[in-house]
């Protein structure tokens, strides 16, 4: 797979001793560079000046712990000890194609789906496998013996006399062609650092405040952009006082920014203007003085409640778009002894990207420099093409940790303003959002209602199912998936009422509120059959099924997997115990992309309005586990997430505008509202590969938690956020 | 007038604007990058110091207020080489998902524990307020009570 079109040891002048392998016939990686250290870097080892040794990983990281998964893939294969080395990501490795744009070859170099370690493991294991090789060979030669007599260890060479020969001894050294298909990555017997707990290979600089985010860049000459961005949906500047801040201190420009919207509508920059200054407080003082005549006329009617009741109403209406089908679904609801119709709504979630989005560019002529951290690497290179000229191959990218990402900064309009604005003033210029940017300006997670019928047969078995959705996104995801695909008659039906928000992806697209949907409709309907939930999923999972996605057609999840998660919680919590008045467990289950994971909600309400969550129990598959100690740092994570979203989140458009735009009315939860107790399973189906992580714990959570507040207080939940409806549920 | 004061022990005299918060002193004109910005509002405590010995949440201190001022940021928590115990908790419990607002977690974690060395749960979720959009709460309650054996120990 890997094509191998140059491979050398490379010595690098100015006593860099460098080792460098070239995955690609990349021209970027041969090119010298007088800004870095691109023809030095190989893609998974370099050395710096004070012979320290750097793991470089090619995927971004926004808190998902790939740096330190995809590092311990590296310090395996190669055998490194990852407490010896620093780690740091790796800059832009893929090809330039005919057209010009920038693509990932072997190694991915984008994160989202939950699948970078996915993608990252077969082209990962080989390069460091083959890069070990090609060091052991260098000792080999150095020493005049076979190759087969020499191993490896803690970063060094040695052979059966116990002499010893470090990596960065070896570079630079000799010239060596070995067939890369010779070589084969360690079987999983062999492990010594994947599967094994590994702590966050960034916590030291994060716990001493090492600027490792893009907005801690300083770039020499920087002049710092802060734009005042259209809040209306979709709208544009009508007039602004120009004259009044350009002679504020400090401010060296005052630059109209003009909205770009792709060909869907969706928005890309918006309209806006932006004051350009020396320090990042002149920008924003001369900004706030900004006095802006908006025109917001062409989406007054994109309000929460209209929206909402438009979507409800819709299901209601006879007959939806038809997207999947089994059986006779008319003649078992025809037949059944009981049916449950129930409808759920949920309104829009912001993202809230703890770091505000930044990013310093530079170009210069035909070419560029960027400094941000986006979840993107290959990306960035064809935004500064698309928004400055600049060929693909002529941008050097610095990336940086991303202060969360969820989804978010997976776009382009952070990055194309500062390399507008940096091409208009021809100089460095870093772009800093505020947080009311941030929520205002988001791509949030889509809105709707869903309307779901149950028929219960004479003998209390799930005999029908029939869902309508009505969201304002295309998606018809939950329309056709479990339990539609697993009901011997089901029906769905979507419809899709489109407005003037662009949407995103927010961590577990269709899944977050899906699973919600699904997994709580379930559970009505197995009070409907005089069953335990528990029971009734069980009974459910337990005929044989899969889960099939397309883009993995060699990862099916089967319903065994559900059935053994389920049966994993149930255990771990003593589900169904005894329990005092006012408090519950709630059980549910579900696969995002390729994995799965079960949670069991253990809670007890507070007066009649409100609950706290004192324990989750959850059960995980995500394949082979990489680290065990990250995955349970995320689905901690999704947990949180999902809490959070569940009870509070509510992004509010009123006439066009989104109101809710800072952490005072946009309320995200802190430590008193966390569970105190979190015990996670990572359950062992014999993978020989990872599957994904980052988004899998989430969707479950909260059909779990909701599940869990009707078992202790009678109420269902069936519109989100909890904080409005459990008072009227 | 120049206002005058001290961060992590330096002397440092300001003139600029009296109305811009500590924050984008720290972050802008003194190289301190490790106290971040999260909301402006006071609300997120990402940028989370100490003033005086006392916790603040810096986006909301001006300069103005700074006179005689002694300012503790999350540079000056450890002594050379030596983590403060809390650093060392939070590594330990490997606490850090992104990162972000870790600085302003532990230096709100630092002062809390000062005043309450032995804290009880209830006492964390009074005392601790800062907001972690990755949901470290778990780990960070764990480092909390970590770092509080060991200071007590130490």
């Amino acid at each position: 797979m890997t094509n191998l079109s140059r491979r050398t040891f490379i010595k690098s002048g100015a006593g860099l001793a460098s080792f460098a392998i070239l995955v690609s016939a990349n021209p970027r990686l041969a090119r010298s560079n007088d800004t870095g250290h691109i023809t030095d870097i190989g893609p998974c080892l370099r050395f710096s000046d004070d012979g320290s040794t750097v793991l470089c990983v090619p995927t971004p990281d926004m808190g998902q712990g790939i740096m330190t998964a995809a590092a311990q893939v590296i310090a395996e294969e190669m055998d490194i000890d990852l407490n010896a080395v620093s780690v740091e990501f790796m800059p832009f490795i893929g090809i330039i194609d005919d057209e010009g744009i920038a693509r990932d070859k072997d190694l991915t170099q984008g994160a989202g789906g939950s699948h970078s370690m996915m993608d990252l493991w077969p082209a990962l294991r080989k390069t460091a496998a083959y890069s070990r090789a090609l060091l052991v060979e260098a000792a080999a030669q150095k020493w005049g013996i076979d190759a087969s007599k020499l191993s490896t260890l803690d970063g060094h060479v040695i052979d059966a006399g116990g002499r010893k020969l470090a990596y960065k001894d070896l570079v630079a050294t000799v010239d060596i062609n070995l067939d890369q298909s010779a070589v084969t990555p360690k079987p999983i017997k062999d492990y010594k650092v994947i599967g094994k707990d590994a702590r966050n290979v960034a916590a030291l600089d994060i716990v001493t405040g090492k600027p490792v985010f893009s907005l801690d860049v300083d770039v020499p000459g920087t002049l710092h952009a802060v734009i005042r961005r259209c809040p209306h949906l979709i709208g544009k500047v009508k007039s602004y006082n120009e004259d009044e801040v350009a002679s504020m201190e400090g401010v060296k420009a005052v630059v109209k920014m003009d909205q770009v919207l792709e060909e869907d509508g969706w928005r890309t920059i918006a309209d806006g203007v932006a004051i350009i200054a020396d320090t990042y407080w002149h920008a924003r003082q001369a900004a706030d003085a900004l006095t802006i005549e908006w025109d917001g006329s062409a989406a007054t009617e994109d309000d929460t409640n209209i929206i909402l009741d438009k979507c409800e109403a819709l299901t209601k209406t006879e007959k939806l778009k038809e997207v999947a089908r089994n059986g006779n679904p008319e003649e078992a609801f025809n037949a059944a002894a009981k049916v449950i119709d129930v409808t759920y709504t949920h309104p829009s979630w912001a993202h809230a990207c703890i770091e505000p989005h930044n990013c310093t560019a530079h170009v210069n002529g035909n070419s560029a420099e960027v400094w941000v951290g986006h979840q993107n690497t290959t990306r960035i290179a064809n935004i500064v093409k698309r928004f400055a000229d600049v060929d693909a191959a002529n941008v050097n990218t610095h990336m940086y940790r991303m202060g969360t990402g969820f989804g978010r900064k997976y776009v382009q309009d952070f990055v194309a303003e500062a390399v507008m604005l940096s091409k208009k003033m021809q100089a460095p210029v870093k772009v800093t959002w505020s947080r009311e940017d941030e929520i205002e300006q988001d791509y949030p997670n889509h809105m709707g209602a869903y309307r779901v019928k149950a028929a219960i047969d004479k003998d209390d078995n799930l005999s029908g199912w029939h869902i309508k959705t009505a969201l304002d996104t295309g998606r018809d995801w939950v329309a056709k998936d479990f339990p539609t695909t697993a009901v011997a008659n089901s029906l769905g039906e979507v419809v899709s009422v489109p407005n003037n928000i662009s949407h995103g992806a927010w961590r577990g697209p269709s899944h977050n509120t899906g699973a919600w949907v699904v997994q709580s409709a379930l559970s009505e309907a197995a009070y409907a059959a005089g069953k335990d939930p528990y029971d009734f999923l069980i009974a459910l999972y337990g005929k044989s099924g899969t889960i099939q996605t397309p883009d993995w057609p060699n990862m099916d999840v089967n319903y065994d997997r559900h059935v053994a998660l389920l049966e994993k919680v149930a255990l771990a919590s003593e589900y169904g115990k005894e329990m005092p008045d006012g408090w519950g467990q709630g059980i549910a289950v579900h696969h995002t992309f390729v994995s799965a994971c079960a949670h069991v909600v253990d809670l007890e309400m507070i007066g009649d309005n409100d609950y706290r969550v004192h324990k989750v129990t959850s059960a995980i598959d995500c394949g082979l586990a990489v680290n065990p100690l990250g995955i349970r740092a995320q689905v901690e994570s999704g947990i949180m997430d999902g809490l959070c979203a569940a009870k509070y989140g509510k992004l509010v458009f009123e006439a066009g505008v989104p109101i809710t735009n800072n952490f005072d009315t946009y309320q995200k939860m802190r430590i008193d509202e966390a569970p105190p107790i979190v015990n996670i399973h990572i359950m062992d189906f014999g993978d020989t590969e990872p599957r994904g992580t980052g988004e899998v714990s989430l969707p479950p959570i909260i059909p779990a938690l909701t599940n869990a507040i009707f078992a202790a207080s009678g109420k269902r939940i069936r519109s989100l956020p909890i904080s409005e409806s459990l008072e009227t549920a | 007038m120049a206002i005058s004061f001290t961060i992590n022990g330096a002397r440092r005299s300001f003139n600029g604007d009296e109305e811009m918060p500590l924050l984008w002193h720290l972050r802008e004109e003194a190289g301190l990058k490790g106290t971040k910005f999260g909301c402006g509002i006071g609300q997120c405590g990402a940028c989370t110091v100490h003033l005086d010995g006392d916790a603040v949440r810096s986006c909301s201190v001006p300069m103005s207020s700074l006179d005689g001022a002694s300012i503790t940021t999350i540079e000056g928590l450890a002594e050379g080489d030596d983590l403060h115990p809390v650093q060392e908790a939070w590594i330990e419990e490997d606490v850090p998902q992104c990162g972000y607002c870790q600085a302003g977690q532990i230096m709100a974690t630092v002062a809390f524990l000062k005043d309450t060395p032995n804290p009880t749960d209830d006492d964390i979720n009074n005392g601790i307020t800062n907001l972690c959009r990755c949901g470290t709460y778990y780990r960070i309650r764990k480092a909390i009570k970590r770092a509080a054996e060991n200071m007590q120990t130490a």
